[in-house]
């Protein structure tokens, strides 16, 4: 039997190592990405996909109602665009918007780890496979792209909050944590891993956060 | 398409091979960007480059894919759910008196952002260039969130970027904010030259 991790893809097979994964014990973590053993799936229920249903026609809702937090992430990716056709006076306007967007963003009620990893599982049982749904319908292959690295990223961010949940502060204590700049995965120890676990970009994509 | 040359500076190392290659002069600048008025496009430069560093890019970009209403609803829903955490998460850090927790936290302020750029570049605001770019900065220039909006850097923005999937018609405009009369260029923004207004403060004549 093979057991697969959900966030990087690496492949534990039960065979080849000679230990049933249900004995591994509970702190066993995934030798590539770091995630914890609860996210590993078995192989055969990977490939289910969620059958095409007929999409009832749903009307677009006003973009003028952009919450300041999504305006902030559209203009600092604008400003990230203009920066890659070295239009730096474009990009520097774009980063001021997103700047005053993200000083007026709502960070809501709570802002425990747990109301933040709440909000994760809902994306992750509800945002991420209703947008894969819509993708598949549409055929929007950018939009299924966005998807892939998106969903194991944020698995990987709840899993850590769960952790942190558990075991509080000796969980970091004494060791780096590391935020791939490309795709946002997060990976906690000493060095980076020599590739992004998801997007696969060499080790100095990778920022330490101080 | 029309092309023109721009250097990496991150991977230029000053071999200055362009410099000697170039007909028109158009890398022999001060500040290592290469002058793009004086730019045909010729490629030389880009083909002498040790390094490299010099890439043809195109004047124009091609418009972004046509998404569905169901597909923009399900990115911005997931955006909005990001930037919330985003949000919360910054708080949790600036909050923060415990050293992990605080560097947990900014690691999960910065994913969340870079998330949620990937989202909304796939839906619908990719480009600089793009009408969905362009006219959002121009709505918001038109009628700011609050009074702190920096107005100056959005009509920068509209002053300095040509659209690029929407064809303007051109034509002879007056401005109702100082009343300069201008013309325009086909697929050129419309900016009064006296005062940059745009957008709803210019009618057309």
């Amino acid at each position: 039997m093979k057991y697969i991790c959900s966030v990087c893809g690496y492949v534990y097979d039960e065979e080849a190592e000679k230990i049933p994964f249900a004995s591994l014990p509970d702190d066993w973590v995934c030798p590539m990405c770091r995630a914890p053993k609860n996210l590993f799936v078995p192989e055969e229920s990977e490939a289910r996909e969620p059958a095409d249903e007929p999409q009832e026609a749903e009307e677009y809702h006003d973009s003028r109602k952009l919450s300041p937090g999504v305006l902030a992430a559209i203009f600092s990716n604008l400003a990230r665009g203009a920066e890659k056709q070295y239009r730096a006076k474009e990009a520097e306007a774009f980063t001021a918007i997103a700047a005053y967007f993200t000083r007026h963003s709502d960070s809501g009620d709570s802002s425990s780890p747990e109301a933040i990893r709440a909000l994760l599982s809902d994306d992750l049982s509800r945002g991420y496979p209703d947008l894969r749904k819509k993708a598949a319908a549409a055929g929007d292959r950018g939009a299924a792209r966005v998807l892939v690295w998106g969903e194991k990223v944020t698995r990987m961010a709840s899993s850590l909050l769960e952790r942190y949940e558990k075991e509080g502060e000796a969980f970091l204590a004494g060791t780096s944590v590391w935020l791939c700049t490309v795709c946002g995965f997060i990976y906690i120890g000493d060095n980076p891993p020599g590739i992004c676990p998801v997007c696969k970009v060499p080790s100095w994509k990778f920022t330490r956060i101080e | 398409m029309k092309r023109i040359a721009v250097r990496n500076l991150r991977l230029c190392t000053k071999d200055c091979l362009c410099l000697y290659v170039c007909p028109y002069g158009a890398t022999d600048t001060e500040d290592s960007i290469i002058d793009a008025s004086k730019c045909t496009g010729c490629g030389i430069c880009a083909d002498a480059c040790p390094s490299g560093a010099i890439s043809m890019v195109p004047e124009d970009y091609p418009p972004q894919q046509v998404k569905t209403d169901e597909v923009k609803n399900a990115i911005e829903k997931l955006a909005y759910s990001r930037t919330l955490a985003e949000a919360k998460a910054r708080r949790a850090a600036s909050e923060s008196g415990k050293d992990g927790l605080r560097r947990l936290m900014k690691a999960i302020e910065g994913s969340s952002r870079l998330v949620a750029e990937d989202l909304m570049r796939e839906g619908r605001y990719m480009l600089p260039q793009s009408s969905n770019a362009l006219d959002l900065t121009s709505a918001l220039l038109d009628d700011p969130p609050s009074k702190d909006f920096p107005e100056e850097s959005a009509r920068e923005i509209l002053s300095r970027i040509r659209c690029n999937d929407r064809k303007e018609s051109g034509g002879s405009y007056r401005c109702s904010v100082c009343f300069t009369e201008f013309t325009a260029d086909e697929g050129e923004t419309p900016i009064c030259p006296m005062c940059h207004a745009s957008g709803k403060d210019l009618e057309t004549i």
